[in-house]
């Protein structure tokens, strides 16, 4: 950790290179030198240890932000930015979340500030925060706009797609000092990625049809995450060329496309799926019905821009390629 | 023998002001996060004398910065919706009108969507600007159509206005329907009324408009009680009717349309709150005006206290509250039929 | 002291006033007499402007009221309504003080000197003792004295009633006839009053106009305008007219159809 900070100080004391490789102690005959200056640093700032300097980044959506570094309080407006939080390691610095934050388990006893658009701003200052972590997918501008009036800095993410999603745990690495974790996360998720379409590289691509929404039907069109996971694991998106991110499709519009994989997402945590499976066995003309490949899929794995997603990639490659990849 | 004077108006504007005051002080003290209340008294007090600022920098901002300008923005809309329905009670001589009766509201909204749609929310007059020409499209479209041989005819203006409504809110429900997820949120939250983006900014650039509105309206208050018994009546006592009716309408259209500008649409505060102010002070409009005013600013005030601390963190939109209160107070009203006579 | 020159109006197509002149002089008492549709109420209308000619001329003191704003006629012309409908009741002092409106202009408050106006018309027309009333609480015949009085507030020099006597009993009617006149007899009102009880016309009014589809049949004394010829030709119905036996004026009886008539 002291490794951390004292690298990231000297890059701001050295302008030239952040790279790693250049710090006291790698001044031939340093270690000497490099210590003595660690000592005087050590004293000379050993009051404003906990905070060792404001950073001032732009965020995914061009905005500047400057706030404390490494920010202690953090709150978070939406539940894959929790996650994410948790999963670079943080915990206690997580002051607030939303009402929709679901993940880790421990995070349902967390202060809630509010909805996705309704946000208590009275609760989000009672807990003082360094920096509030916005998503440009759900929390207006509105509120972003409102909390920099008030004075308090708002880095938001804008995740597109797959590797947005990537991108994003980068930044918030970046941002809250875990930038480390954050590419050992990246890693591993890019691995597993690597790994699924290479396995489905020479498959034939059954057609899938992504139910994300109920009365009316809403499924996932071209730049949507859900359009872009069939991709990868394979399958054809049969909405994959609609325009919109959340088209509503009629079910004559769906029997058209002949989907052979139906996947239905947990849109609503009380969802009513038995009724669900029962509408779509009515339509026997559909290949997905007629060979019983209609399947519930857990939407905070497919719908939720965070490290999960990977899950839910994989558990979609088994249930579009159940012969390659038997678990 | 008891007839309303200057004095008697300003007595009552005082009285009812201060009941005012300490609504608002109540407003300010509550909240979703618990605030010493001498805290905030002291916090309210030295920014009132412009004194130096308390350290606790936590508990000022949200008293100065999230529960005062709600309180007064809560407090303008409250008194502008109630003014505005006072007068179209008035003008269209019936006792159900209300400020969205001409279609302003859903004039209002179309723009506000539009603006929505377009992104032009992310200014901070974007929205507010675009409702509110919404609006004045709208009045200038019913007017046109209400205006028949250069006179302004109260049911055929309701017509065509409730018509406009009509149409304009077949616009709201087919931009409703094409709407992506995170758009349909913000526009239906729009749609119930929402203060909770209240700044000191827009407070600043509406109140112009509210202040020009009420003194034109106060200030033709005594003749608009003759309308009150038909506008022939008026006339012959020397009113000069059609003038006043459109400087009248458009008062109070104008106070609509900022207002619904500022926070969407918010129900029953136009509808209820005339009616009470005549309970308490008589169909008189140079005291039934201030009065009104003064009523619904701090009942709107209340409801929105309640609207944001009842569910605490999330917010109720505040028509649920003043329909909640409206709705009951309306069946009291229809039980009481000598307050009205066609009710 | 009001003259009317070649005065037309029509709401539509066909003309309701069609080319009406004549003068009414200070204080005189006018009737205005003739079928239902011949123009009395329109005309009287057109005498406060309420309504606008499209063809002639209404000289108020020899001044056009075109030329003249909608309070300088209201000092001068008062209308008593046939009957108003309130939505939101006043009390009769508020009501009264209505009348003062002419002279407040862009006050808002009422002075001492035209509460002590409104009073003098409340006395006047003997309505003190209900003067804190609501105007809905009235009988018809109070209702009537006081949209009297408010006229009488407005300090008016003429009078405009339209059918003031539809809709009340016999002992109002009196009461209220009398309050005219003696409006006309010991203030000097100019009078105007349209009715379709040709009695009480012929009873009460110096001269009486007689309209028929919009024109005038007849103008003059009572006596020369109600004859059994005059009063067949307009209003096509079979009519006996004689002299009242106790006041002189000429009288109107109706007759059944079919009563077989004889000189007298």
């Amino acid at each position: 950790m002291i490794d951390s900070f004292f690298d990231f100080f000297l890059t701001l004391a050295l302008p030239h290179g952040r790279g790693r490789g250049r710090t006291a102690f790698s001044h031939p005959g340093g270690k000497g030198r490099g210590c003595l200056l660690m000592l005087c640093m050590l004293i000379l700032f050993a009051p404003s240890l906990s905070y060792s300097s404001t950073l001032r980044l732009k965020d995914e959506v061009g905005r500047e932000v400057v706030f404390p570094f490494p920010p202690k309080r953090i709150v978070s407006l939406a539940p894959n930015i929790t996650e994410i939080l948790f999963c670079l390691g943080l915990d206690e610095e997580v002051v607030g979340v939303s009402i929709h934050c679901n993940y880790p388990e421990k995070v349902k006893s967390r202060v809630r500030v509010g909805s996705y658009i309704s946000i208590d701003f009275e609760r989000v200052i009672s807990l003082k925060p360094d920096l509030i972590l916005a998503t440009g997918a759900g929390n207006p501008k509105e509120v972003v706009e409102r909390f920099n009036t008030l004075g308090f800095p708002t880095y938001v993410i804008f995740p597109k797609r797959f590797d947005g999603v990537l991108q994003s745990i980068r930044h918030i690495g970046q941002v809250v000092g875990k930038e480390k974790d954050a590419l050992r996360v990246i890693e591993s998720m890019n691995q597993r990625r690597e790994r699924i379409v290479h396995l489905t590289g020479g498959l034939s691509r059954p057609k899938v049809f992504l139910q994300v929404g109920d009365s009316p039907i809403v499924t996932v069109g071209r730049g949507s995450f859900g359009d872009d996971l069939i991709r990868l694991a394979g399958g054809e998106n049969v909405a994959g060329r609609e325009r919109e991110m959340y088209p509503r499709l009629g079910r004559e519009d769906i029997l058209k496309r002949s989907p052979e994989v139906i996947l239905i997402s947990s849109m609503n945590p009380n969802g009513d799926y038995e009724r669900i499976f029962r509408e779509w066995e009515r339509w026997k003309m559909i290949p997905a019905v007629k060979q019983g490949r209609i399947h519930l899929i857990n939407s905070d794995l497919i719908d939720r821009p965070s490290p999960r997603i990977i899950d839910g990639l994989e558990e979609m490659a088994r249930l579009l390629h159940p012969e390659t990849f038997k678990k | 023998m008891r007839i309303l004077t200057l004095k008697k108006v300003i007595a009552v504007s005082l009285l009812l002001t201060l009941f005012l005051g300490w609504v608002i002080l109540i407003s300010v003290m509550v909240g979703s996060v618990r605030v010493d209340p001498r805290q905030s008294l002291s916090i309210l007090l030295r920014y009132v004398l412009s004194l130096k600022p308390t350290e606790h920098e936590m508990e000022e901002t949200i008293i100065l910065s999230l529960r005062l300008p709600r309180a007064l923005l809560a407090g303008l809309v409250g008194a502008g919706l109630s003014v505005s329905g006072t007068i179209f009670q008035a003008l269209l001589r019936n006792p159900l009108a209300d400020p969205y009766i001409l279609g302003v509201s859903s004039g209002s909204a179309v723009g506000a969507i539009i603006a929505l749609l377009l992104g032009l929310s992310a200014y901070s007059f974007g929205l507010p600007l675009a409702s509110f020409a919404g609006a004045l499209i709208t009045i200038a479209l019913v007017f046109y159509f209400g205006r028949q041989g250069g006179r302004v005819h109260p049911n055929i203006l309701l017509l065509a206005g409730v018509i406009t409504g009509s149409f304009l809110s077949a616009i709201i429900m087919f931009f409703l329907s094409i709407s992506q997820k995170e758009e349909l949120h913000t526009i239906i939250f729009w749609l119930m009324g929402d203060f909770s983006f209240a700044n000191p900014r827009s407070l600043i650039i509406i109140l112009p408009y509210f202040g020009v509105g009420f003194s034109m309206l106060y200030w033709k208050s005594r003749q608009l009680n003759l309308i009150l018994s038909g506008e022939e009546n008026a006339l012959q006592l020397g009113v000069e009717v059609e003038r006043l009716k459109i400087l009248s309408y458009l008062c109070a259209s104008l106070i609509t349309a900022a207002s619904v500008s500022l926070c969407g649409l918010i129900g029953f505060v136009g509808l209820i709150i005339p009616h009470a102010a005549r309970l308490l002070f008589g169909p008189d409009h140079r005291l039934l005006l201030p009065a009104s005013a003064l009523i619904g600013a701090s009942f709107l005030i209340a409801c929105d206290s309640l609207a944001r601390t009842i569910l605490a963190p999330v917010e109720l939109p505040v028509g649920v509250i003043t329909a909640a209160f409206g709705g009951p107070f309306f069946i009291y009203l229809l039980r009481r039929r000598k307050v009205v006579k066609t009710l | 002291m009001i003259d009317l020159h070649a005065l037309s109006f029509r709401y539509r197509q066909d003309w309701v006033l069609d080319d009406l002149s004549f003068q009414i002089e200070r204080g005189e008492f006018v009737g205005i007499i003739g079928p239902n549709g011949s123009g009395k109420s329109t005309l009287l209308k057109t005498l406060c402007r309420l309504l606008s000619p499209q063809k002639g001329e209404i000289l108020l003191d020899r001044v056009p009221l075109t030329e003249m704003s909608q309070r300088e006629i209201a000092k001068k012309i008062a209308v008593v309504p046939q009957e108003t409908y309130s939505l939101f009741p006043f009390r009769v002092i508020e009501m009264v003080l209505m009348g003062r409106s002419p002279y407040l202009g862009s006050l808002l408050f009422e002075g001492p000197k035209d509460l002590e106006i409104a009073q003098r018309a409340m006395a006047w027309t003997e309505i003190l003792p209900i003067s804190e009333r609501f105007i809905d609480e009235l009988s018809g015949g109070e209702r009537k004295r006081v949209f009297i009085a408010r006229a009488l507030a407005q300090e008016p020099e003429v009078i405009l009633l339209d059918e003031p006597t539809a809709n009340l009993d016999i002992h109002h009617q009196v009461d209220f006839l009398h309050l005219i006149l003696s409006l006309n007899r010991e203030q000097g009102l100019t009078i105007l009053m349209a009715s379709h009880d040709l009695n009480i016309a012929s009873d009460y009014c110096d001269r009486l106009i007689l309209l028929k589809e919009g024109r005038i049949y007849k103008i003059g004394s009572p006596r020369e305008v109600i004859t059994r010829e005059h009063i067949e030709a307009v209003y096509g119905c079979s009519v006996w007219v004689d002299d009242h036996p106790i006041s002189g004026m000429p009288r109107i009886t109706l007759l059944k159809k079919g009563t077989p008539l004889h000189e007298t």
